[in-house]
């Protein structure tokens, strides 16, 4: 049966009424109904991981979530990392990394790094390449984003920030 | 930055040409615009390359684009560093037509190369220019003044002398673009050999850059086309006029369509929403004229079958003759693949086509080709289109881009309002033009000494026009092949060779291609570099020895050297074949100059490699370990830039040897339609990478882009040969390739399929008929019509308390009464389901309190004789689909509870529909007979041994919830089989209703714990995702009380043989441990699919790294169950529109994948099950069913 309803979304700290279908994907709400352009549309299927966002902290990929699974659950966007203070020590690694080439994966590389760092603070470069398999990269940028990841552990673990 | 004007978050746009060549206060470098009318100087006929503001902006103007490798970051250096203003100051507009200089496509790594000049000779210009008005402004000579970091300074003061504001506030000063000019000399330099980092990176890191799928104007509307069945074909008489028909009808019921666009081969939707147009673009039903792909099986076959034009290129010496006196002679095959682009992001664009002209929003590597290709469109002159260029998905070559732009186009005009189009991932794979594939032999061998006295090479390569597609489909131009002559970079190899011959074979396309990274030349030098490493094995001289003493380039010789010798280079002769257990390690030399464009071409980076590999002779499988790669880029704009492309180019180009190659059909030419299908490079595969870049800043800049991919194959392939003496000529080197060369099996492959045991449905369906057969006999003389109860009017509502409403609104839930009642879409209640049944379709009813169609006019008891009995009120007998029989246990405060919620929800009018029943079964007086046979048994009645909440589940679990109407084989009549029959499996709606008793087929028994989760939750981690018509069930079972899924969980758990916790978790993990990538090597290309396709959310071990992660295949009930049934069904349909999130992988994947997958996740995952037979029959199906 075609349900139409609304959803209620918390998103970036902020409460959003959308409105569609139970098995509608989550990116699409985020994107066109949200304006936010972080999670890109890669493949639908939950296979790049370029549409990824952070709920309660864990990594969603957001092109193949019904939007009924985020309902009143904690979404973070890449928008949402930033604070008052500047970016979010991952994302000022990955510029001072450098580590985009096209740039269109990145969302999805910092979202799950960001999401992986949380439940492995001080990981190990073959784990930091594990964790981020199934993340995939067309233009090579690989080198570039698994050393912005280990820049922004051993930041953590320094307490150094960074240039802002 | 983009031009942003429809993005809240984005900085104010640049001043356009028009505007800049209008206002005063500037100087500028201008030159005569293409096309424009000869003597013209008005700011429509004038390119714009470098214009500065009196407010100190310097805008430069390139019609190439940035594909993400950071050339706007490159160019800005360049131009800052010839005016002498800090970086900063630059802005660059690159790619959007109606600003700037049509250079062509942005191709070839010639941007800094061949592009930048003009921008940089105006930079100088300009800067001599300043100086000269300041001079005079301040009566010195211009000796006098210097400009530092922009700022005019005179003598030796370090206060600026007077202020661009003053020196241009009057000034309009349009300066005609100089031939050439006197660049700064390199010791001067401040900014071209720095690295600069990247200006467009922190916006790609915090979301608030604008790429072209980000653009979003005032009323725009979303579009998705329908592309036709010959996908990845642009030639041929099909193209363009196989659509049969289109169904219009097949969108009804879809909200928020605007348009159905069909011209020629070419349909388009446009929606109000992105899901309205995508749901749009899967529904529509078209029927296509069929098409026979080309066979594309061997594809060396096919280049050399395929009619092709030799074109001599060089005819040096006399080849034939010098074949005819060689020592030893050589003749070798190389043979080369079809890849993508791969773009992470399919194509999209936005097109606005109103009255007074057409804007386009598009990521296009070509805006002024695209520019032309929309006129021949559209029909309106090229000046009234406008392409502004974003950027997009890193493509590398040519992807959907400018396919995409075009079809916005289409759909932005037939609805009058802006048209956003997204391709879809499997219409990107498909249609993407593809990097072509590519044969080469070479005839020639060793003389004496080791001397090369003939080299013949010919190299066929198919055509890679690409033309827009939407031209194509709708036949704006014909849909015969154009034959390029592309196949020639490259070609000269860098070798000595007395004599040599070179021929190319010019073709038509033979699927749809473009160029991509290194486009003919990385095949080319394939050939070349392993020939010649053939040669050096061939002379017993070391690799880079024998290159060194042929070499005919010193700056090739010079970079060989300087990259062995950074990789510590070992000379050695022959294969080396180092073992280390069941690997063997090696290492590879290659270096080539990329020359392209058409030839001779013009020469690009020279680039050397050394790969280190290392081959596991058990599996096959070759890591990359290691790659030094030098590089001469003569003067390098910003080394980090170069040194960032050098690393990408390693990286994608080791994925095109290791891993890529586009698969094809029978069906539809190209099968690869996702990244499992199609697998790229991921992290864990990275080889380190160590970059020498040589000091060359005194030569002229050469393009950095594409030449470190060029001698990748050809050293990876050498390095496999020093580990395993073994010479591959063929790509990818795919696990399967490898161990076939080097003569050894497959490691233990999944078990065959072979199991006997047929599906239990067909086994019922056989026995049907003689069953019934003899039971119409009797039953069809003995049995009439039970006698009708009388309508009533519509009970009131108000007659009940809301209590015992909510209470039958639980029941309902348990019941599932809206699952079957309900159709698509439909009203909850209002009936019209087509239930299929080994007896026929049987046609849900309305049972709204509608008087006339649904039950509004039924009393209580004719409800529950229905109930109770299968009879309707008016005497009918209601077929067993409807499970009274299980009703029947329902207490009577129970059904009275139900009763008043069905008679308190909203009256639907809404006409039953026949149902469709088998003979004799359509004789609905015969199902008395059977209710004789099998007569509901009435109220459960408590045991009294057991505990309050068992008696409660059996109550749920038998009565209302009718569990067994799905889980309990039926016998030959139709009804619910007793004994140890009860709950042990059976189907429903295409789907297995798995077992719930001790015979469940997977691999842990169910718990109380796991029964209560997967009821409340839809999810075991033991057992798998409610998928099928169980979803629904779970949907409705949310409504009811925990203790009531307590007391169902308790019931059900006594029906299993209990493990300890312990065991439980000790069986998981090993099973775990069992079916890990660890333990199953991807040595298949099904293998692999499941690794892109599946592995991201199912991976053993990896469930907590997703919230869209499924359980663990390997205690999957699907994998478990003796037939493919469930398993197929989930793949086609996903769970998406039940309770879980695995999306449906039916666009995705053709039935072969499907069918294989299947095939392959039963192997791996059901540990000692048999293989499934039948699978191909399940798919077939299944795809039939609509799944």
């Amino acid at each position: 049966m075609r349900t139409t309803r609304r959803f209620a979304l918390r998103v970036n700290g902020a409460d959003h009424l959308v409105e569609g279908e139970p098995h509608t994907p989550l990116l699409f709400f985020l994107r066109n109904d949200l304006s936010l352009n972080g999670p890109k549309f890669g493949c639908g299927l939950g296979e790049c991981g370029a549409c990824t966002v952070l709920i309660d902290g864990i990594a969603a990929r957001a092109c193949a979530l019904p939007v009924r699974l985020a309902e009143e659950r904690e979404i973070v966007t890449l928008e949402g990392l930033a604070g008052s203070a500047g970016p979010d020590p991952v994302q000022q690694a990955f510029i001072d990394a450098q580590a985009a080439q096209c740039g269109y994966c990145i969302n999805g590389m910092i979202m799950t790094a960001k999401a992986f760092l949380a439940v492995n603070p001080a990981p190990s470069e073959a784990q930091v390449r594990e964790a981020l398999r199934y993340n995939l990269c067309r233009c090579g940028t690989h080198v570039e984003i698994v050393r912005a990841v280990m820049l922004a552990v051993a930041r953590a673990r320094t307490g150094e920030t960074g240039t802002p | 930055m983009n031009h942003s004007a429809m993005n809240d978050s984005a900085p104010p746009p640049p001043l356009s040409r028009r505007a800049l060549l209008r206002r005063g206060g500037i100087i500028a470098v201008v030159a005569p615009r293409k096309g424009a009318p000869a003597g013209d100087s008005s700011e429509d006929a004038l390119d714009l390359h470098v214009c500065l503001t009196a407010e100190g902006r310097i805008l430069a103007f390139s019609g190439h684009v940035d594909l993400g490798t950071g050339i706007r970051t490159a160019l800005a250096q360049m131009v800052a560093e010839e005016l002498d203003f800090p970086f900063e100051a630059v802005e660059m507009v690159l790619g959007d037509t109606a600003d700037t200089p049509d250079q062509g496509a942005t191709i070839a790594s010639e941007t800094i190369q061949v592009t930048s000049v003009a921008m940089r000779i105006g930079a100088t210009q300009i800067r001599t220019r300043l100086i000269g008005l300041a001079a005079a402004a301040l009566t010195c000579s211009e000796d006098e003044i210097s400009l530092r970091d922009g700022r005019l300074y005179r003598g030796e003061a370090d206060i600026p002398a007077i202020g661009l504001d003053t020196l241009l506030a009057n000034e309009r000063l349009l300066l005609p673009l100089a031939e050439s000019a006197q660049f700064k000399p390199i010791d001067h330099h401040r900014l071209i050999g720095r690295s600069v980092a990247r200006v467009d990176i922190p916006a790609k890191v915090d979301g608030s850059f604008v790429y072209v799928h980000d653009v979003r104007v005032p009323g725009m509307l979303h579009g998705r086309v329908v592309r036709p069945p010959y996908s990845g074909m642009d030639a041929g008489d099909f193209v363009g006029r196989s659509l049969i028909a289109v169904d219009r009808d097949s969108l009804a019921g879809i909200p928020g369509i605007r348009a159905l666009v069909v011209e020629g081969d070419f349909i388009g939707i446009v929606a109000e929403r992105e899901e309205q147009a995508a749901e749009a673009a899967l529904a529509l039903k078209a029927e296509w004229r069929s098409f026979t792909p080309p066979d594309l099986s061997d594809v060396a076959q096919a280049l050399r079958t395929h009619p092709s034009t030799p074109r001599l290129l060089v005819d040096e010496g006399d080849v034939e003759t010098a074949l005819g006196k060689l020592e030893k002679r050589l003749d070798r095959t190389y043979v080369w693949p079809y890849h993508m682009h791969g773009s992470i992001g399919p194509s999209c664009a936005v097109a606005d086509v109103r009255a007074d002209g057409v804007t386009v929003w598009s990521g296009s590597q070509n805006p002024f080709p695209l520019q032309n290709d929309l006129a021949v469109l559209t029909g309106l002159p090229r000046e009234q289109i406008d392409i502004i260029r974003h950027e997009a998905a890193g493509c590398y070559g040519r992807n959907c881009a400018d396919d995409v732009a075009a079809d916005a186009v289409l759909l932005s005009r037939a609805v009058g309002a802006p048209v956003r189009v997204q391709l879809t991932r499997e219409q990107e794979h498909l249609w993407e033009p593809k990097g072509a594939a590519q044969l080469i032999d070479i005839k020639g061998g060793l003389g004496p000494g080791g001397s090369l006295p003939a080299y013949d090479f010919h190299t066929w390569y198919p055509s890679n026009a690409a033309p827009t597609l939407a031209l194509l489909l709708t036949g704006r131009i014909p849909n015969q092949p154009a034959t390029l002559r592309m196949g020639d970079r490259t070609a000269v190899p860098s070798y000595d060779y007395e004599n040599m011959r070179l021929t190319a074979y010019d073709m038509p396309p033979i699927v749809r291609a473009s160029w991509l990274r290194g486009v003919s030349a990385m095949p080319n030098v394939f050939a070349h570099e392993s020939y010649i490493d053939e040669l050096a094995h061939e002379a017993g001289v070391d690799p880079v020895e024998f290159r060194l003493r042929h070499i005919n380039d010193e700056r090739a010789a010079e970079l060989t050297r300087a990259t062995a010798e950074r990789a510590n280079w070992q000379p050695h002769i022959g294969p080396r074949m180092e073992e280390y257990g069941e690997i063997l390690r090696g290492r590879g030399f290659a270096q080539a100059r990329y020359v392209h464009g058409s030839w001779p071409g013009v020469g690009a980076a020279w680039a050397a490699w050394v790969a280190d590999v290392a081959v596991n002779r058990t599996t096959g499988e070759v890591t990359v370990s290691r790659v030094t790669v030098g590089q001469d880029t003569g003067m390098v704009v910003n080394p980090a830039g170069v040194t960032h492309q050098v690393h990408g180019n390693v990286l994608q180009s080791t994925s095109r040897v290791l891993r890529e190659e586009v698969s094809f059909s029978q069906t539809t030419a190209v099968a690869a339609r996702d990244w499992g299908a199609y697998p790229v490079l991921t992290f864990p595969e990275l080889p380190a990478i160590d970059v020498l870049l040589l000091d060359k800043q005194h030569e002229a800049p050469l393009g950095a882009g594409e030449s470190a991919s060029v001698p990748s194959a050809a050293a990876i392939v050498n390095a496999v040969f020093d580990a395993t003496g073994v010479r591959f000529r063929e790509l990818p080197l795919t696990p399967e390739r490898v161990l076939a060369g080097l003569g050894r099996l497959p490691p233990s492959a999944p078990a065959a399929p072979q199991l006997s045991a047929k599906s239990r449905r067909f086994g019922l369906w056989s026995k049907l008929g003689a069953a019934f057969a003899g039971a119409a006999t009797f039953a069809a003389a003995s049995f009439a019509l039970a006698p009708s109860i009388a309508p009533i009017a519509r009970p009131d509502p108000a007659t009940w308390s809301a209590a015992t409403i909510e209470r039958g609104r639980q029941l309902a839930a348990l019941g599932a009464c809206a699952v079957c009642h309900t159709v698509k879409d439909g009203v909850p209640y209002a009936g019209g389901l087509a239930l299929e049944t080994p007896f026929g379709m049987v046609m849900t009813t309305n049972i709204t309190p509608d008087p006339e169609t649904g039950i509004g006019n039924w009393s209580y008891p004719a409800f529950e004789r229905a109930m109770r009995a299968g009879i309707h009120r008016d005497g009918r007998h209601l077929y067993p689909a409807f499970p009274y029989a299980s009703y029947a246990k329902t207490s009577e405060a129970d059904l009275q509870a139900l009763y008043a919620f069905l008679m308190s929800q909203p009256a639907v009018r809404q006409e039953n529909q026949p149902s469709r029943m088998v003979f004799p079964v359509n004789l609905r007086p015969l199902l008395a007979g059977w209710n004789l046979l099998f007569r509901p048994q009435g109220e459960l009645k408590p045991e009294p041994a057991r505990s309050d909440e068992w008696n409660r589940g059996r109550y749920l679990v038998d009565g209302l919830g009718h569990c067994g109407a799905c889980h309990t084989p039926r016998n030959a009549l139709g009804a619910e089989r007793g004994g140890r029959a009860y709950l042990s499996g059976g189907e429903a709606e295409g789907w297995e209703a798995p077992a719930l008793t001790r015979i469940s087929a997977g691999p842990l028994p169910w718990s109380e714990a796991e029964l209560y989760a997967y009821l409340r939750t839809g999810t075991s981690q033991h057992h798998g995702a409610a998928a099928g018509p169980m979803a629904p069930v779970i949907a409705e079972l949310k409504e009811l009380p925990d203790a009531d899924i307590k007391a169902m969980a308790s019931y059900l758990a006594s029906l299993s043989e209990p493990l300890p916790d312990a065991e439980i978790e000790a069986r998981a993990s090993r099973i775990e441990l069992a079916t890990s990538a660890a333990a199953n090597p991807a040595t298949s290309p099904v293998a692999r699919l499941y690794q892109g396709a599946c592995a991201a959310c199912h991976e053993p071990g990896r469930t907590a790294a997703l919230v869209n992660a499924g359980p663990a295949l390997g205690l999957s009930s699907k994998l478990h169950a003796a037939t493919p049934t469930n398993l197929v069904n989930m793949l086609l349909e996903g769970g998406q529109h039940g309770i879980g999130s695995m999306p449906s992988f039916a666009t995705a994947l053709d039935d072969r994948q499907i069918a294989e997958l299947a095939g392959y996740l039963r192997g791996r995952f059901a540990r000692g099950k048999p293989g499934w037979e039948g699978i191909e029959e399940a798919v077939t199906k299944a795809r039939k069913a609509g799944r």
